[in-house]
């Protein structure tokens, strides 16, 4: 561990602080020291389980006090030992904001929720009405106040929550994957807020998993943990050299340095089931002229009768596409998808599956053709074990009972699961939940496998394995996911579109799409360095690579 | 938007008053209702419903879908228990046969026969109205009271701060709970499963519902951890809090409220006496012979 320069006057002191959770044999975060400085943010990064949540609980006291457990070492914070305060104390000293908004959001209406602070502490009304409004003011959201919190976008919703926070006038910050849920633009909007916090003086921790995103607002230190310990403390030019530039997704640009360094790794081959090519990547770049699976012609929609969310969309999915969905929170995205696979049919116009109108097909007979994987495996998870939760699909499909048992078990295969077959799905890890929900599609022999966010949740190495692995399954003709990174778009999809407010703004190759910033901005994604990158060396490669790639070109 | 609150600022005589005061009103004319099995009593309460419903200022395409549904609810069940005539029996002792339908067959010595008698139409009538008329209340609720008042109006009713609060969080959650149990049913859809298709005995039916019961029933467990942790870290319930909503109650409430006791008192002290119980006309009774 390399600390960074050092700070005068520490808001916040951590000494050698370990904690191990009650029903836990190992410890959770062992041995942590470092301090935080007023006006400083410090990045916290490392991949999932090791131990950033548990040392975000210990600072804010929710670790001992509603997680218990063995805890040695101390928090100071303003030169006070939190020991023995209570949890209200310690929350008019530091706030924090959650992963997910939606859940920590408690009002039914903005002015409620960033009172309920205030309110807890007994705070007279007319205080509370004078805090609320300064914090409103400062996030700028001063108009929402009147809103039900319900209605809010992710970004909004974002906002509120900090402003709920922001009320109490903490000194210290703390932010839990603040970017997860949000579009780049909002995603941009709340970073460009923490550091107008962190330059008025309050002391910022940020975990994320989004590591370029924030070094974007240039973090004074950036804290790289793996296995409950600080494997980094420093600042962000030491980062690199460090920490594996496939554990942390870095600038482009450093990853390049770092990757030219190693060997060039082969790439992957993307749906080897879809093309009699070896290349389906270039297949589809406007050759793939084979006859459309999915076809929109003029779709129109709305929840409501008389407000339309979809305004005519008209495209077709084809064998060997592999596309990125792109676009602002609320675009339609969902809505569209969720007419390819029949949970919604059209006002206007027609989806065509396989040329059947969807209108005449029920969802479970479109399942044969598109399988939907959705954002949380726990929304779909619920059978006693893996091999009949596999089952479930096919089963439902009337498959015959033999053809269900080779379909479970090379489903399993394909995802490397075969030796869970009998465990609960509930019970295993975030990733392989993941892969059990993608071996459900595989299970039921769904020709084109389409994902909402499915990195979502996930460290960058796990997320990037995950894509790898799924891209090269032999199972699918095509692939459609959703998602807000950009890169991802950059590094495996051969067609991008982009949606918004209901329609379609673009449809096209990558390299065709991408490069119109303009366009990007207008629709709230930002230029990534990896974007920027490939764009300068497209000449030289002809189409859009990974940074580790280009390194080799 | 998938969920959305039917709560609507609107010209309305229930938004007129305290939501203190309707929620007591409301309550007394509950308890009066369930007092009663005369129609010729049940049909104020049922007018008074529908004045109420005429001045709520929701409108009809909000509530068709909700009124289509109990409608046809009440009508189902009245039915019912006026065709197997098992509803009602404790109410009366003797039934007068208005007509008797026998059916041509029988299966295994049983002749399915259906009696139509004066206790049995009059019993699903009074049914009908008596149960239309707390549905009509019931249903107007959510439309009209603000959810984001529901904490500050239990509070003023008397609950503690957490029970209060609870009410809160209840309103706040039920469109994240309904979201929730939204894409549930659209990912089980997208594996085949076809809820409208499930057949069996009522446990084997609660069986099929699992692929929805147990997301639905796991996220809801996962999310409470979040919402805990939110509430603590902005600590709550470390003593008594300040409600930044103020409810003011004026004369018109007092009135509204005393309206609802007096109805109340009313309909006890008939009940005590022995007015409201089951009634059938004269008229038809003679009818029928009786």
């Amino acid at each position: 561990m390399c600390d960074g320069d050092v700070m005068p006057a520490a808001a916040l002191v951590i000494e050698n602080l370990s904690f191990r959770y009650r029903d836990r044999q190992e410890l959770a975060i062992h041995d942590i020291s470092f301090q935080a400085s007023p006006g400083e943010i410090l990045l916290i990064a490392g991949a999932s389980g090791c131990g950033k949540t548990t040392l975000i609980r210990c600072i804010n006291g929710l670790v001992p006090r509603s997680y218990k457990g063995e805890m040695t070492g101390g928090v100071t914070i303003l030169g006070e030992e939190t020991k023995d305060w209570k949890l209200s104390q310690i929350s008019q000293k530091i706030g924090t904001v959650l992963q997910d908004p939606e859940r920590q959001i408690l009002g039914t209406n903005v002015l409620n929720e960033v009172a309920f602070g205030l309110e807890n502490l007994g705070i007279p009304r007319e205080e509370i009405r004078q805090r609320v409004n300064e914090a409103l003011k400062f996030l700028k959201i001063h108009q929402l106040s009147e809103r039900e919190t319900f209605t809010l976008s992710g970004g909004e919703k974002q906002k509120v929550a900090l402003a709920g926070v922001l009320a109490m006038r903490p000194s210290i910050l703390l932010l839990d994957e603040p970017l997860a849920s949000l579009d780049p633009a909002s995603a941009q909007d709340s970073l460009d807020t923490v550091r107008k916090l962190a330059d008025e003086g309050m002391t910022v921790l940020i975990i994320e998993h989004r590591v370029e995103d924030v070094l974007r607002i240039n973090p004074e230190r950036v804290m790289f943990m793996s296995e409950g310990e600080i494997r980094y403390l420093g600042n962000l030019s030491g980062l690199s050299q460090v920490v594996d530039y496939r554990e942390v997704k870095l600038p482009a640009k450093q990853i390049l340095e770092r990757a030219r360094q190693d060997q060039p790794q082969a790439e992957i081959t993307i749906l080897p089931g879809a093309a009699s090519s070896s290349d389906a990547r270039s297949e589809a770049f406007g050759l793939n002229d084979s006859k459309a699976i999915v076809k929109f012609e003029d779709v129109a929609f709305g929840y409501e009768a008389d407000v339309e969310v979809l305004h005519g969309l008209n495209l077709e999915i084809k064998r060997g596409d592999v596309i990125a969905v792109l676009g602002p929170n609320a675009a339609g995205k969902t809505t569209f998808v969720k007419h390819a696979i029949g949970l919604l049919k059209p006002k206007r116009g027609r989806v065509l599956v396989n040329g059947r109108d969807t209108k005449e097909a029920s969802v479970a007979e479109i399942a044969g053709t598109l399988g939907y994987v959705f954002q949380s495996p726990s929304h779909m998870l619920f059978a006693p074990t893996v091999s009949e939760e596999l089952s479930f699909g096919p089963h439902n499909l009337k498959h015959p009972q033999e053809q269900i048992e080779t379909e479970v078990k090379e489903a399993l295969r394909i995802v490397n699961l075969s030796d869970k077959e009998q465990d609960p799905p509930l019970a295993l890890s975030f990733g392989q939940q993941k892969r059990v929900s993608i071996a459900a599609i595989l299970a039921m022999q769904s020709r084109i496998l389409v994902m909402d966010e499915p990195t979502a949740g996930q460290d960058y190495q796990n997320y990037m394995n995950f894509m790898d692995s799924i891209l090269q399954l032999p199972g699918f003709e095509a692939i459609l996911f959703i998602t807000h990174d950009v890169d991802l778009a950059v590094i495996y999809a051969n067609r991008v579109l982009i949606v918004n407010d209901g329609r379609l703004i673009a449809d096209g190759r990558p390299q065709d799409v991408l490069r119109d910033f303009d366009r990007l901005k207008a629709n709230r994604l930002v230029p990534t360095s990896l974007l920027s990158l490939n764009l300068e060396r497209l000449n030289a490669t002809g189409r859009f690579m990974r940074a580790e790639a280009l390194a080799h070109v | 938007m998938l969920v959305a609150w039917k709560y609507r600022k609107r010209k309305s005589i229930i938004q007129w008053f305290d939501p203190r005061a309707w929620l007591i009103f409301y309550a007394c004319f509950l308890v009066s209702t369930l007092a009663f099995w005369d129609v010729r009593f049940l049909l104020f309460f049922f007018v008074l419903a529908l004045i109420v419903l005429f001045n709520s200022g929701v409108k009809w395409h909000e509530i068709r879908r909700a009124f289509l549904f109990i409608i046809a609810f009440i009508t189902f069940f009245a039915i019912l228990t006026f065709l197997t005539g098992r509803g009602g029996t404790e109410l009366y002792t003797e039934e007068h046969l208005i007509r008797e339908f026998k059916a041509p067959f029988s299966i295994f010595g049983w002749t399915p026969t259906l009696k139509i008698t004066v206790e049995r139409a009059f019993y699903a009538v009074t049914q009908f109205v008596r149960v239309g008329s707390i549905a009509i209340m019931t249903v107007l609720i959510p439309y009209s009271l603000n959810p984001a008042l529901y904490g500050i109006t239990f509070k003023g009713l008397g609950l503690p701060d957490k029970f209060a609060y609870a009410m809160d969080l209840t309103m706040r959650f039920i469109p994240t709970f309904a979201r929730d149990f939204q894409l549930t049913m659209d990912a089980q859809r997208a594996r085949g499963y076809e809820l409208e298709k499930i057949s069996g005995g009522v446990v084997e039916q609660v069986r099929k519902m699992g692929p929805i019961f147990v997301p639905v029933t796991i996220h809801a467990i996962i999310g409470s951890e979040d919402i805990i942790d939110a509430m603590d870290l902005r600590a709550f319930g470390v003593g008594p809090r300040t409600w930044l909503p103020v409810l003011k109650r004026d004369f018109k409430d007092r009135v509204l409220i005393w309206f609802g006791v007096a109805i109340l008192i009313a309909s006890l002290v008939l009940g005590f006496i022995g007015y409201g119980k089951f009634w059938v006309p004269e008229a038809l009774l003679r009818l029928a012979g009786g």
